[in-house]
């Protein structure tokens, strides 16, 4: 049973991961009726950051206790870009079809993924100094790393922190107003310009945490971000767009479904999650938690 | 050749791996079924003869210069580069005619390929074209260079799948690695010489043509050499997949004595790191054909010591190693010197091929004199025996190369940065004994095997019993 | 709001041929004056421009994203290699007569569930499916070659006038292959100008302008919007079909959503609004990626760049961005 256990553990770490990316993602489309295809990009910087950052830190000689801190700087990168990005690139297209804000972020992709080579290079940068300055715990006789269960902890946070600010707080009030009625929340005196910087912020802030703390349990490589888009996709179709409970439901169905196939199906691994998201798309096009 | 008869015979694995000429403890230097006696460096003395152009030599070389597979791109790059340089540094080729390079990105697509060799030839006019990485890409682009008569020397990209059946019958593609399949077969001598003992297998391999020709390869010839296996486990991850928990916690559930991966470049950087600390490799041999195959330093500190780790059959920094091989030391140092890092056997390949054709356009120079034509170029290039910083290197006459096969043991020296080779373990296997031999029958000619190699090892090979 | 089937399009027809003329005359003198290398890049033009076209069928002229196309072109291309390995004949029109149907007959399937959405779920749904075809094409390797893909040599044009095997039989291939295309590429042209044209194309357009008021017509809008998928998914299936020869191969690239991508790119850069759109934007996308690839390593980059600047100021792409110009002349002029 101890290996049930470290799989069920393994599919919530990846869930922790693809829900801070699928979260972001669908935020982005709630508000501002935008998908945001670079949005995978956006988290392979936050892992190069991150890994680029804890190396600074080991080489300057930091504590491994304090290169954590490094971990939200990461994240806070991120969102810095995706406040420069919003108002300058997408900002123009609000009132143009949907299809040029998607144009817009395709090109995003191919601009983010070449200027992480030309900062970082090709080779994998790691930062497994931040794995190692926690313990390997016992599981009934099998290892883990105990460092796997910061990241699901970080997952559930950031689902928390989230579920509060949009439901329980003033700011979420703008949030949903806005992503219900533009026009409406603009008439009512709200600053739209301003909740749009902020939603697309948190959405990249949540894919560089995602990047951040997933970069210490792998590495760092190119086109790792074209990959996570991918999946975060089936997350959020499967979950519906636009919805919070969506990606975390999307990306515990995703993630544990894929364990299920790699454990049972192993031909079948690349193709399961394609097919899961077009049967769901047959019954249900808007998602599960989706609305049209 | 010696051919056995169909029936297949039994022997005793000693005599079967001594039969196979494999060596342990890096003193083999065995030459890979030497014909013509080596073309060494000295010949490029010879001042060459008649009237030579000045005009630029160009080549294109292309490789993954973006994306995941950059990792292995950028020695090749590096080690083209240095090979130009050096020779242009002694007035270019018969000291004459100076190697321009200009590049492709690999990662653009098959189909950019393709037209980027067609533009290559057609608007850029290049004289000749050299590299690629993938197994997806030679295919594509060498009925290209065939089409266009491009003198083409392909530097990875080592499918069978190439000669076996996209150009059965190649006039201007050669390809100086090793091929594919011995890929498998060199990690399943390596098992079979070291853990003789193990029975229940696991396989990791990324899901698409390599990793298929990987684990076919190393199957059929572990069948051979260690009967009695069983395979426990599977995994296809995607290519360029990072996350392989679920994979290793599934691996580990198996309790395999053996993990067989053909993981490779970034993607296995990624699954060293997580395998470590779920201590996968505390539970199990573990077995992969390309493990070492990137860049060295991209190899961290923290790999265990112990594992098989191929370099993809070709070629590794420390082999021939000491002042045993002048040639690689040499090598590694000038290397060392322009790049402020180890080459990988990428670097080695794309440095080789310039000076394959080098070696080949001046021995035409000597008979023909003058710039010699491409018909003369090939003839000289088939058959040629050149010495490379990997050790002997022929180039067969049906276009595919041979060198010793190598593979060795992962250990942590306080010589380097970053887990290198065990210098007392490794294993090389001269190249003729693990190739299906020339003229052999390609698949849909008498047989329908999935390469020539399979049909060859399932008919030629006995099987060990004891 | 019936229009009157005979009068605009007999109007239309002339209007085009006038346009086409002298494009056309260029087009069809091209080869005596470029190199074979240009030829061939004009012929891979002109197919992503079929293709284009084809796809603009449904976002221009029925307003339905589509990110799914390469599920259509990828599908032309691999009947074309089960062709060549399965039945054997090296014939481009029997590849055209077996492919044809199949594109038609999986655009007929797929549309049939697609169109029962719209908008962004529409994109959505096309682009699942498309990655089911690119997974199944990986999967099945030993049927579709997996990442190897499938080998299709150059096939005799002509029903088997013309052969290509000899030794510069590519530089001939290329010359009859470009002619060969280009008389396709007429065709499709033509007919999908008859198409947009028609009653049928009109209420295409009513439905995309306002789907209320097309329903209270009666017109039966999922119907329209089906036969529309089809008769483009078909298009850029052809494209896949011809694609293939040219290309000497097929692997799952042609599958990946990021093929799909640069279809879409294509339309965008010549401008979806226009009937010429796609198709400029079709041949100036394969000249500026494969330009983009050829001059600096980093073409992504360049590549981003001018379409992320394309969209910011020209938006309605190339063709329209032009036609605005020649009208702010002209009425400079006046």
């Amino acid at each position: 049973m101890a290996f049930l256990t470290i799989q069920i553990l393994n599919s919530l770490l990846y869930a922790s991961v693809l829900f801070l990316i699928a979260a972001g993602l669908s935020l982005i489309f709630g508000v501002m009726r935008i998908i945001n295809l670079a949005h995978g990009s956006l988290y392979a910087v936050g892992a190069y950051v991150t890994a680029w950052l804890v190396g600074r830190g080991i080489a300057l000689g930091l504590p491994p206790g304090w290169l954590f801190l490094l971990l939200p700087l990461g994240a806070l990168s991120v969102a810095l870009i995706g406040i420069v990005i919003e108002p300058l690139l997408l900002r123009p297209f609000y009132r143009r079809a949907e299809e040029y804000q998607l144009l817009v972020t395709f090109g995003l992709i191919q601009i983010l993924e070449d200027s992480i080579r030309f900062i970082w290079g090709g080779t994998p940068l790691s930062a497994d100094a931040l794995m190692d300055a926690l313990p390997i715990i016992h599981i009934g006789g099998l290892l883990y790393p105990a460092y796997n269960l910061v990241v699901i902890g970080i997952g559930v946070v950031a689902a928390l922190a989230l579920w509060v600010a949009i439901y329980h707080t003033k700011f979420g009030v703008m949030l949903r107003a806005t992503s219900q009625d533009r026009r409406m929340a603009s008439a009512l005196g709200l600053n739209v310009g301003l909740v749009y910087v902020m939603a697309f912020g948190i959405g990249c802030f949540m894919a560089g945490l995602g990047g951040a703390i997933v970069v210490p349990t792998q590495a760092a490589v190119l086109g790792m971000g074209i990959d996570a888009l991918v999946i975060a996709f089936v997350v959020v179709v499967i979950g519906g767009l636009g919805s919070l409970k969506g990606a975390l439901v999307g990306a515990l169905v995703v993630s544990f479904v894929r364990t299920a196939g790699i454990q049972f199906f192993p031909e079948l691994e690349l193709a399961v999650l394609y097919l899961i998201a077009a049967l769901v798309l047959l019954v249900r096009p808007t998602g599960l938690f989706g609305t049209a | 050749m010696e051919k056995t008869p169909t029936v297949t015979p039994t022997v005793n694995r000693r005599a079967f791996l001594n039969t196979l000429g494999v060596t342990v403890g890096g003193t083999g230097l065995i030459g890979a079924g030497l014909v013509g006696g080596s073309q060494l460096l000295k010949a490029a003395q010879d001042p060459a003869k008649g009237r030579v152009p000045d005009t630029p030599f160009r080549t294109g070389h292309m490789t993954f210069l973006t994306g995941a597979g950059a990792v292995l791109g950028e020695p090749s790059i590096k080690g083209h580069t240095m090979a130009a340089e050096e020779i242009n540094a002694q007035g270019g080729l018969l000291g004459k005619r100076k190697i321009e390079t200009i590049t492709a990105d690999e990662a653009a697509g098959t189909d950019a390929c393709v037209k980027e060799v067609r533009r290559m030839k057609l608007d850029a006019k290049i004289d000749m074209f050299t590299g690629v990485i993938s197994s997806g890409t030679s295919p594509a682009v060498g009925p290209v260079a065939e089409e266009l008569g491009l003198l083409t020397i392909l530097t990875d990209g080592c499918t069978d799948f190439l000669f076996d059946k996209a150009i059965p019958n190649p006039k201007y593609v050669f390809r100086i690695t090793n091929i594919q399949s011995s890929d498998g077969i060199t990690a399943a001598i390596g098992v079979a010489q070291t853990w003789p003992h193990v029975r229940k297998i696991a396989h990791i391999h990324p899901d698409y043509a390599y990793g298929r020709n990987a684990s076919e390869h190393f199957t059929l010839a572990l069948e051979r050499l260690v009967p009695g296996t069983e395979v426990v486990s599977e995994s296809w991850p995607k290519l360029f997949t990072t996350d392989f928990a679920a994979h290793i916690t599934k691996i580990m559930s198996a309790q395999p004595d053996l993990l067989v991966a053909s993981v490779w470049g970034g993607d296995y950087v990624a699954f060293y790191k997580q395998a470590l600390r779920y201590g996968l490799f505390d539970k199990m041999k573990v077995a992969s054909t390309i493990a070492f195959g990137v860049a060295p330093h991209a190899i961290g500190k923290d790999h265990p010591e112990g594992v098989l780790a191929g370099v993809h059959s070709n070629y590794y920094f420390t082999y021939p190693g000491g002042d045993r091989w002048p040639l690689n030391k040499s090598f590694v140092q000038r290397y060392f010197k322009r790049w402020n890092e180890y080459p990988n056997f990428q670097s080695e390949g794309a440095y080789m091929a310039l000076y394959l054709l080098k070696s080949a356009i001046e021995r035409a120079n000597k008979l023909t004199g003058g710039w010699p034509e491409d018909e003369a170029i090939i003839s000289q290039l088939e058959g040629l025996g050149i010495d490379a910083p990997s050790g002997y290197l022929y180039m067969r006459p049906d276009h595919q190369a041979y060198k010793d096969a190598v593979t060795g043991f992962s250990k942590n020296l306080p010589d380097y940065e970053f887990a290198s080779w065990d210098p007392a373990r490794i294993i090389t296997i001269p190249i003729r004994n693990i190739t299906a031999p020339l003229g052999w029958p390609k698949p849909g000619t008498t047989h329908n095997e999935s390469t020539a190699a399979a049909n060859w090892i399932k008919t030629t090979w006995p099987k060990v019993v004891g | 709001m019936k229009p009157d089937p005979n009068a605009p399009r007999d109007h239309s027809l002339a209007r085009l041929a006038a346009a086409m003329a002298p494009v056309l005359l260029l087009l069809i003198l091209l080869p005596t004056f470029v190199e074979t290398y240009q030829i061939q890049l004009v012929t891979y033009g002109l197919i992503a421009a079929i293709a284009a076209l084809g796809f603009n069928l449904l976002l221009g002229y029925t307003g339905l994203l589509s990110f799914g196309h390469s599920a259509y072109f990828g599908l032309g291309a691999y009947t074309v290699a089960f062709v060549v390995q399965r039945l054997g004949p090296h014939s481009m029109e029997f590849y055209i007569l077996i492919g044809i149907p199949v594109v038609a007959i999986a655009s007929a399937l797929f549309g049939y569930v697609c169109v029962r959405h719209t908008r962004i779920f529409f994109g959505i749904l096309t682009l699942a499916i498309s990655q089911v075809v690119y997974s199944l094409a990986l999967k099945l390797y030993w049927v579709t070659g997996g990442s190897d893909g499938l080998r299709v040599p150059r096939p005799a044009l002509l029903l088997g006038l013309l052969n290509f095997s000899g030794p510069r039989g590519f530089q001939q291939f290329i010359t009859s292959y470009y002619y060969y295309v280009l008389a396709i590429f007429v065709v499709c042209v033509v007919l999908m100008w008859v198409v947009v044209h028609s009653p049928f194309g009109k209420a295409l357009q009513a439905i995309r302008d306002n789907e209320v008021r097309a329903r209270f017509l009666g017109l039966r809008i999922r119907r329209f919007r089906w036969i529309s998928f089809l008769v483009s998914g078909t298009l850029t299936g052809l494209a896949g079909i011809l694609w293939v020869p040219l290309n000497g191969l097929t692997t799952p690239d042609v599958l990946y959503w990021t093929f799909s991508g640069e279809i879409v790119f294509s339309a965008l850069l010549g401008g979806f609004r226009n009937f010429t759109g796609p198709i400029v934007g079709g041949i100036v996308f394969t000249y500026l990626k494969t330009y983009a690839v050829a001059t600096t390593e980093y073409w992504q980059l360049l590549l981003g760049v001018v379409l992320v600047t394309l969209v910011l100021v020209l938006p309605t792409g190339i063709v329209g961005g032009l036609s605005t110009l020649g009208l702010r002349l002209r009425k400079g002029r006046s």
